[in-house]
């Protein structure tokens, strides 16, 4: 008796797998379901992007007759768009970050669209760039962000033109802390690179056609070693600005409890800055005295078409005709106070809102993100090496090591 | 007076300390969701400032009202269910001798132990085919998800429960049996009720176990109305780095709320057990 | 619930008298209905698979079915029907992803490598297409000849410039009389004689064949850009099947498949982005081996990672059994409340617990250092740091603990306790003599299984520390790194996900655990013989 039972269980457990695998291996399964997706759109994006995006969804599918269903995804979007597409139930529309490109590109999950030279030159020339890779480009931008210098002006008037005044002035303002630039537990390289750029690191050289260039990788160089013992200055045994307890959860917030006077940040820092009621000015984020111009990384948020949409007849018309329209440029920018790219909508909000031609004028020597799939692997050691030489160790040693990690990843 | 500190003062002691070790966290919180300006950076136990702002904007703001219907749902009916599965499974674990039961036994705890954030991939190769072809119980489906947290059911909790039925002496289903009873009898109407006590912790901590699972549910439903508390939750924080906290403070206390109910409701069953009975049949 | 517990008592007093006739007929009933149940559901699931035309799912679902309905009427096979329906739960939901997930070690699967060879000709080829210089964009209008649902597709275009109208579909571009065709303020087509203009909504659900419907011209072929404008486009990479190569159809130049690494691989080593999936045997085993960066702290991360699972397990069990104790008399007052109050940390999603703590602990800004007016950087050390991810987790994992001990005390019939100090043995002596071997009965399995879940319990470092501290020469691998959350940084950190090889170092540490677990697991036989 027990041996047919074990006999009939194993049949059984061999029964389900199979229609576990079997089914799913069967391409007949999405062809046939083909049909029977009737006009639906669907687009994904994060949160606050998705309520900002309802009613114009809704628009477009009312005026062309389909439904739009804009979803949330909360965490890791760029690794649940990817694997959910090559399953085939990702969306028709992502919305995303430009640096992106590089890793979706190589996973087929995207493709390029098709602008006419009108709807190029109505784009701001930096964001378009951005989108561009391989000499393509992938993905309509509509808005651009980079880091600024936010200053309270009631404790600090002037802005400060080297980051040696702004610690004066920090100093002087006698504030509990002297700069929120968030560094954290382990690092921040997006938050840091204003610096280290100015001080004289790279983190990859550019090609003959002003590509970003992989092979050239410039962490561990001496150009990046004597940039962190520029940094180490400023860390925990130094000026005490820079320090591993200012963390992306807090550093806004203690700008706006008034416990420091200059904040490192974005235009995402502007509604909680009003809300505190703080009298604040934006300038460029200061280098250096004697180094080169601070550069912060640009970022630009990005309409994707999805490779694997059930609808990308549909996806295409909605990311290169209607985003494309200053309508709902002006909408996302009210939904978040970004400078748009699309130039009409910039034009447009730019006299209600002096700030986003100061955070524009902050980008000016701004560089692109590098959308390179390299990229990936250089986040988390440089971030850790900042950490670690920001709460004192050795530069030399420290950035060596993550040079040799990043190197390694790469390869 | 000494006889009473030995006999009952120490209780209230070890329970006034290590209750002052749960509540600290939870009051920071609880000052965080009153504070209009709430962050988690702020070091002060106090709220600075009270409202109810946050609460409001909760669910004035967002679909906290259908997340909490939808986790309360997929919760109940999904610990509802694994402990009746489970406790089938440990019968048959405790109760029967049939060839591969300790294989079985060990397979279900091994199974569990294989690291699941790289199962995700799996999870959608499974589920992209039943949404094509049986979209009732797909993504964005309450269905969906319970079934998958189903599989989950053979687990842990079979071995609680297994460990309990041990403890029950044999007799007693024995005589049963003599008597005439068949084997579905001795399980509902002789071991159920004497596991009461356990299966009510099962089915709490299955309750919990759900209600706060969020991995799996994340990547499961991404439409705004069938989403659950926990995905709704992190979306408030996750939106970019200027997240609102205090709302998020103020959910987190809300999602409290149906556990501590659940909690209620079981705590005579897991209190007054039929112990007593079970000696004396 | 209640039901059941009111029916218990009943049966017991009738058990001299055989099994009421009553009785079983509910029994009956339900088990009637449960199959029942389980044929409508049944049925329902093959209705789309017999659409889909899917046999084998649809025979295999036959095949379950036909088996579910002999082991509940066939007397047989008792154990199996009460297994039956955690393990179909468990196969689909568990072992399947598990076995897939190992399958995929044996594999380069990852960014770059996760489709077929087929999906990456496709991938190159789309992202080749470019607009022909000089050439114009068109206004579009989607028509047919026939129905709107089924109809040969027509693209109607206008030439921006010359305003000449045309049809073009697969064979190639005629031009239009312009008496036969309304156009728009916006230079789309709006009406043509002997066409059907389809509507965003009919176009949308045809969205395949009108992005794959190419119109032939001199320098490339007119694709659409949505439905309401072309491009004149060029491939600029096409697959050549001859040579299983990629050439770029200006320069000539060719990338030859690969299917060791499986990628386009060109005579210089130049490497094309989209890549697929290929078998690569063991060699995601033997660079687990001999990669550098994990063999170096392997030693010293798993002595930590079991440091870090004990502790857990261990200081959550003692606590919440030491509560549970304290509790456990009915002369303490207020034990509802303390229950209550005691079961909230479990309560509160521990996601965002973890991330309340780890701010908690925030050395200028976290409330403790500002409780206890110390200053210690907590995450900066090794040993605070460790002790604060414990901590932690007995913060988490106690009230579990209390839950299933109080539980367990309560199956433990007062009886025993009662008897051990009428035979004068101290509190102490009766609890370590009776109760507890009584709760290790329950518990052991339990405990085994925590620290299972403890060894890789992700969340626990990766919301707080993610593995702080770090020496400063070697940034992967932290003081509190538990092998799960160092391997997922080398499979996800560096040059994007690498599934293949994550799959492979999960493997070796669940033999790790596994082989622990199955140990511990062989000692507890004793234990189930209690009763027996």
């Amino acid at each position: 008796m027990n041996k047919t039972a074990a006999s009939l269980a194993a049949a059984l457990t061999c029964a389900l797998a199979l229609s576990g695998c079997g089914s799913s291996d069967s391409p007949s399964a999405g062809e046939k379901a083909e049909p029977k997706t009737n006009g639906e759109l669907v687009i994904w994006a994060d949160d606050k992007r998705s309520a900002a995006l309802k009613p114009f969804a809704d628009k477009f599918g009312a005026e062309n007759g389909v439904t739009v269903k804009v979803q949330a995804i909360s965490k890791d979007q760029q690794t649940t768009f990817v694997t959910a597409s090559q399953q085939g139930s990702g969306p028709d529309v992502m919305v995303g970050a430009h640096d992106w490109i590089g890793n979706l590109v190589q996973n087929g999950a995207v493709d390029p669209v098709q602008l006419s030279p009108d709807q190029t030159n109505g784009l701001n020339p930096n964001a378009l760039k951005a989108v561009t890779f391989n000499g393509q480009t992938y993905g309509v931008p509509y808005a651009m962000e980079n880091l600024a210098l936010i200053r309270n002006t009631d404790l600090a008037p002037k802005a400060p033109a080297t980051i040696e005044d702004l610690i004066t002035e920090a100093t002087k303002a006698k504030t509990p802390e002297k700069l929120c630039l968030q560094v954290g537990q382990n690092g921040d390289a997006y938050h840091l690179y204003p610096l280290y750029s100015s001080a004289g690191g790279y983190l990859f050289g550019t090609s003959a056609n002003g590509d970003y260039d992989p092979k050239d990788l410039g962490v561990g160089k001496p150009g990046s070693v004597k940039a962190f013992q520029k940094i180490a200055t400023l860390g925990e045994k130094g000026d005490k600005a820079l320090k591993r307890s200012i963390t992306p959860e807090n550093s806004i917030a203690t700008f706006t409890a008034k416990k420091c006077a200059f904040l490192v940040s974005g235009p995402w820092a502007i509604t909680d800055v009003k809300k505190a009621n703080i009298k604040y000015d934006i300038s460029p984020v200061p280098g250096f005295a004697g180094g080169q111009p601070a550069r912060p990384f640009l970022g630009v948020q990005t309409f994707y078409v999805a490779s694997k949409g059930k609808n990308k007849a549909l996806a295409q018309e909605f990311v290169t005709n209607y985003v494309t329209t200053p309508e709902l440029a002006v909408a996302l920018y009210e939904a978040e106070p970004r400078p748009p790219a699309l130039t009409a909508a910039f034009d447009q909000v730019k006299g209600k809102d002096a700030d986003l031609e100061k955070f524009v004028t902050a980008g000016k020597d701004g560089l692109p993100l590098p959308a390179v799939p390299e990229m990936a692997a250089i986040w988390d050691p440089f971030g850790k090496a900042e950490a670690a030489i920001v709460g004192g160790a050795d530069p030399v040693k420290t950035i060596t090591a993550a040079g040799k990690t990043i190197s390694a990843a790469i390869k | 007076m000494t006889r009473w500190i030995q006999q009952v003062g120490w209780r209230h002691l070890v329970g006034v300390l290590v209750l002052a070790f749960a509540m600290v966290p939870i009051v920071f919180v609880f000052s965080a969701a009153l504070n209009p300006l709430g962050t988690l950076s702020s070091s002060e136990l106090v709220p600075t400032g009270a409202s109810l702002a946050n609460f409001t904007n909760l669910f004035g703001n967002t679909a906290f009202g259908r997340w909490f219907l939808n986790s309360v749902v997929i919760a109940s009916v999904s610990s509802i269910a694994s402990v009746f599965i489970s406790a089938l499974a440990a019968y048959a674990f405790s109760r029967r001798r049939f060839r591969g039961r300790r294989v079985g036994l060990l397979s279900v705890l091994l199974i569990q132990m294989f690291p699941q954030f790289l199962a995700i991939v799996a999870i959608f190769l499974i589920f992209s085919t039943v949404t094509d072809l049986w979209p009732a119980i797909g993504f964005n489906t309450s269905w969906g998800l319970i079934l998958l947290y189903l599989g989950g059911a053979l687990g842990v909790n079979t071995w609680l429960m297994k460990g309990f039925f041990d403890t029950l002496p044999r007799e007693l289903d024995e005589s049963a049996t003599v008597d005439g009873a068949s084997h579905a009898q001795v399980f509902f109407r002789i071991l159920l009720p004497l596991v009461a006590p356990i299966l009510a912790v099962t089915a709490l901590l299955a309750f919990i176990g759900t209600i706060n699972e969020f991995l799996i549910a994340n990547v499961f439903l991404t439409d705004a109305g069938s989403k659950t508390l926990p995905v709704g939750l992190y979306g408030l924080v996750a939106g970019e780095r200027n997240a609102n906290f205090g709302m998020f403070c103020a959910g987190t206390l809300l999602t409290a709320i149906p556990t501590v109910l659940v909690f209620q409701l079981l705590q005579r069953y897991i209190t007054d057990g039929l112990t007593a009975g079970a000696v004396k049949g | 619930m209640t039901a059941t517990m009111l029916g218990g008592p009943a049966t017991r007093q009738a058990r001299p008298a055989p099994p009421e006739p009553a009785k079983s007929v509910v029994g009956q009933v339900a088990k009637a209905l449960l199959l029942g149940l389980t044929i409508a559901i049944a049925v329902w699931a093959a209705f789309p698979l017999i659409e889909n035309e899917i046999w084998i799912g649809l025979a295999i679902l036959v095949v379950t079915t036909a088996a579910l309905l002999y082991l509940y009427l066939t007397p047989r096979h008792v154990p199996l029907k009460y297994l039956a329906p955690g393990t179909i739960l468990l196969i689909l939901f568990q072992v399947f992803p598990v076995l897939y997930t190992a399958s995929t070690a044996f594999t380069n699967f990852g960014d770059g490598h996760r489709g077929s060879k087929q999906e990456a000709v496709v991938a190159i080829q789309t992202a080749s297409v470019t607009q022909v210089p000089g050439s114009q964009q068109y206004a579009l209008t989607v028509a047919t000849t026939g129905d709107p649902a089924t109809g040969p597709l027509v693209f109607l275009v206008t030439d921006p410039a010359t305003r000449q109208v045309s049809a073009g579909n697969a064979d190639g571009l005629k031009g239009l009389p312009a008496g036969e065709v309304t156009v728009g303020s916006t230079g789309r087509i709006t009406a043509a004689s002997g066409y059907t203009i389809l509507n965003a909504g009919q176009a949308s659900r045809r969205s395949a064949e009108i992005t794959a419907l190419a119109v032939p011209t001199k320098g490339g072929a007119i694709r659409s850009s949505g439905l309401s404008r072309a491009y004149e486009g060029k491939a600029g990479r096409a697959f050549d099947e001859r040579c299983d190569c990629i050439r770029d159809t200006t320069t000539g130049q060719t990338w030859t498949a690969n299917e060791k690494v499986g990628a386009f691989v060109a005579a210089d080593g130049d490497r094309l982005a989209q890549g697929w999936r290929v078998s690569v045997g063991l060699s995601n085993f033997t660079r687990v081996l001999t990669d550098s960066a994990i063999a170096t702290p392997f030693l010293r991360t798993l002595v930590w990672n079991f440091a870090f699972a004990l502790a857990s397990t261990g200081g959550t069990f003692v606590l919440g059994l030491l509560l549970a104790m304290a509790l456990h008399s009915p002369r303490v007052r207020g034990r509802t409340a303390y229950r209550v109050l005691l079961v909230l940390p479990y309560a509160m999603p521990s996601f965002a617990m973890l991330l309340v703590w780890r701010d908690m602990f925030n050395t200028d800004f976290g409330l403790i250092n500002n409780l206890f007016g110390s200053d210690v950087d907590w995450f900066g050390g090794s040993a605070s740091a460790r002790l604060a991810v414990i901590l932690v987790q007995l913060w988490l994992g106690y009230p579990y603990m209390f839950l299933v001990a109080t539980g367990a005390l309560q199956a433990i019939p007062r009886e025993l306790s009662e008897a051990s100090r009428i035979d004068g043995a101290s509190a102490w002596g009766g609890f370590r003599r009776i109760t507890l071997p009584l709760l290790m009965v329950a518990l052991t399995p339990l405990l085994i299984s925590s620290f299972a879940f403890n060894f890789n319990n992700f969340n626990a470092i990766y919301l707080t520390t993610e593995g702080a501290p770090f020496p400063a020469d070697n940034p992967a691998n932290g003081a509190t790194d538990l092998l799960i959350t160092y391997t997922y940084r080398i499979a996800f950190g560096g040059g994007g996900a690498q599934y293949g090889y994550a799959a492979a170092i999960s493997i070796f540490i669940f033999l790790i655990v596994a082989v622990v677990s199955a140990i511990s697991f062989r000692r507890t036989r004793h234990l189930e013989e209690v009763h027996a």
